[in-house]
């Protein structure tokens, strides 16, 4: 007898069906990859405004009086010193200071919120009850709650409508609790694709309704349902991690170009002895980017040279509409070919193509 | 842009219109809707000798690499040299300014081994 592989469905499963969606199994779930087409989707985004379900995304609660010290001694970022309803990015790493996985907490009223990768969410959640100390209770929301984001310059024009807060008075990477066509909701002025643009956080049975009065409402103004492909694309431009590839197990926030999320004036945390020691001898490879000459696209797991000496590989890789239609690519490099400016060369089918190591992001906002 | 009707199939999704001993290759609308947003083609070299069915060349997608396959054996004679500056052609008119590749046919008996427009179309619709 053979088991198929099952992959759990988000509230809005049906919605990506009728939209034509590619769908694809991530992080456990079946989601959707594309609906127009990526380019299309990523126009929207940084013209206009996308819609996004994350709903595989984890979401964790936490409880108690002692969540933020227990938090801030198994993260790099500063937990305790968040206001509230502010939401900050953090990273729980190993004691050799590779990341367990890269997050966001938000501080709610009289609870914390976590959201984790999908791919991590069952690893994160074994490894937060591990840990429990003190008075903190944990309750998973992962697969009943739903994320669906709008990111996009048109974001709060679009959702201004449906919702019971002032967004344009909310502050970025801050959130409030209110409802969102009367349903209650988190709404967060956060997201991952260098957009203004916020992220709904609603219980699954209410979510279809919220999607598709959106998408009713705000097509005509160039809302677009998007996939994960755009996304990737996006956050990519944005210079923004993405766990797997430029952050692991193995790869450091500090090698990740994340050290202004690492707070070493914090007393203690998994990890601070390894990352402190890695940042003050600055040895380590690191992640650069890059932007090949030609028109050839570097991806995931290309070598790296200088010269003749392999100095590293890509670790994600795609066109970029948004850097000028270019290639563009992450890779983890040696120090000395990490040079911002330099030329290094990445082999691909057998032949070697020039890049441009470049700092990151590619791609700012303008506003 | 040929008729679809027309052309002779591969199962890995490409067409070709044979004329005499000439075949113009490219790939299928199905194959381009599947692949998506198309930013870079890699074709044989002219005068590069290929075998039916081998990976002759490189489609890559915004997220994917693929091979292209030739459907049949033969000489390359020419390649869609357009494509270098606009592969998102492929996308727009497979069938038509998206074609890839035009060889001299070295068995023109191997077409027995391709699909008609109706077998095709029912591969791709199960």
């Amino acid at each position: 007898m053979t088991v198929a592989p099952v992959h759990k469905r988000t509230a809005l499963y049906e919605q990506h069906l009728r939209a034509g969606a590619r769908l694809v199994p991530f992080g456990g779930f079946e989601m959707p990859v594309q609906y127009a087409g990526i380019l299309k989707e990523h126009d929207a985004v940084r013209h206009r405004a996308g819609l996004f379900d994350l709903s595989h995304m984890g979401q964790f609660l936490l409880h108690g009086d002692d969540v933020a010290a227990w938090a801030d001694r198994l993260t790099i970022n500063a937990v305790a010193t968040m206001k509230p309803l502010q939401a900050r990015y953090n990273i729980f790493c190993n004691e050799h200071g590779g990341a367990h996985d890269d997050t966001i907490f938000y501080r709610l009223d009289g609870r914390w919120m976590l959201v984790v990768n999908a791919s991590n969410a069952d690893k994160m959640w074994a490894y937060l009850n591990a840990h429990r100390a003190g008075d903190v209770r944990l309750e998973n929301l992962h697969g009943d709650r739903a994320l669906v984001a709008i990111q996009g310059p048109k974001s709060v024009a679009m959702l201004q409508p449906h919702v019971d807060l002032d967004l344009a008075s909310m502050r970025y990477y801050f959130c409030a609790e209110g409802t969102v066509d009367g349903v209650p909701a988190i709404v967060a002025r956060t997201g991952y694709t260098g957009e203004d643009g916020f992220e709904l956080f609603v219980d699954g049975d209410r979510a279809a309704a919220i999607w598709n009065r959106l998408l009713e409402e705000h097509r005509d103004a160039g809302l677009e349902p998007c996939g994960l492909g755009a996304r990737d694309v996006l956050r990519l431009e944005a210079g923004m991690p993405l766990y797997g590839h430029e952050l692991t197990e193995a790869i450091t926030p500090v090698q990740a170009g994340q050290t202004w999320a690492l707070k070493l004036s914090k007393p203690e945390f998994i990890g601070k002895v390894a990352l402190a020691e890695q940042l003050a001898r600055d040895a380590y490879p690191r992640i650069v980017g890059l932007v090949m000459e030609g028109r050839v696209p570097a991806r995931e797991g290309y070598a790296v040279r200088l010269g003749e000496r392999v100095v590293g590989e890509v670790r994600s890789g795609s066109a970029a509409p948004s850097v000028g239609g270019k290639n563009v690519a992450t890779a983890l490099l040696a120090k000395e070919a990490a040079t911002v400016g330099g030329t290094v060369e990445v082999q691909i089918r057998g032949a070697w193509h020039a890049a441009t190591v470049t700092a990151l992001p590619f791609y700012k906002r303008s506003t | 842009m040929a008729q679809p009707e027309h052309l002779l199939y591969s199962k890995d999704h490409e067409w070709v219109a044979v004329e005499g001993d000439v075949a113009t290759v490219g790939i299928t609308d199905y194959a381009q809707v599947s692949l998506g947003d198309i930013v870079y083609v890699e074709l044989p070299k002219v005068g590069a000798t290929i075998d039916q069915f081998a990976a002759v060349g490189v489609i890559e997608s915004v997220k994917a690499v693929s091979d292209l396959f030739t459907p049949l054996s033969g000489e390359v004679l020419e390649v869609n040299a357009a494509l270098d500056a606009d592969p998102a052609a492929v996308n727009r008119d497979p069938l038509g300014a998206g074609w890839m590749m035009k060889l001299r046919l070295r068995d023109p008996g191997e077409t027995a081994g391709l699909l008609a427009y109706e077998d095709y179309a029912k591969l791709t619709t199960d």
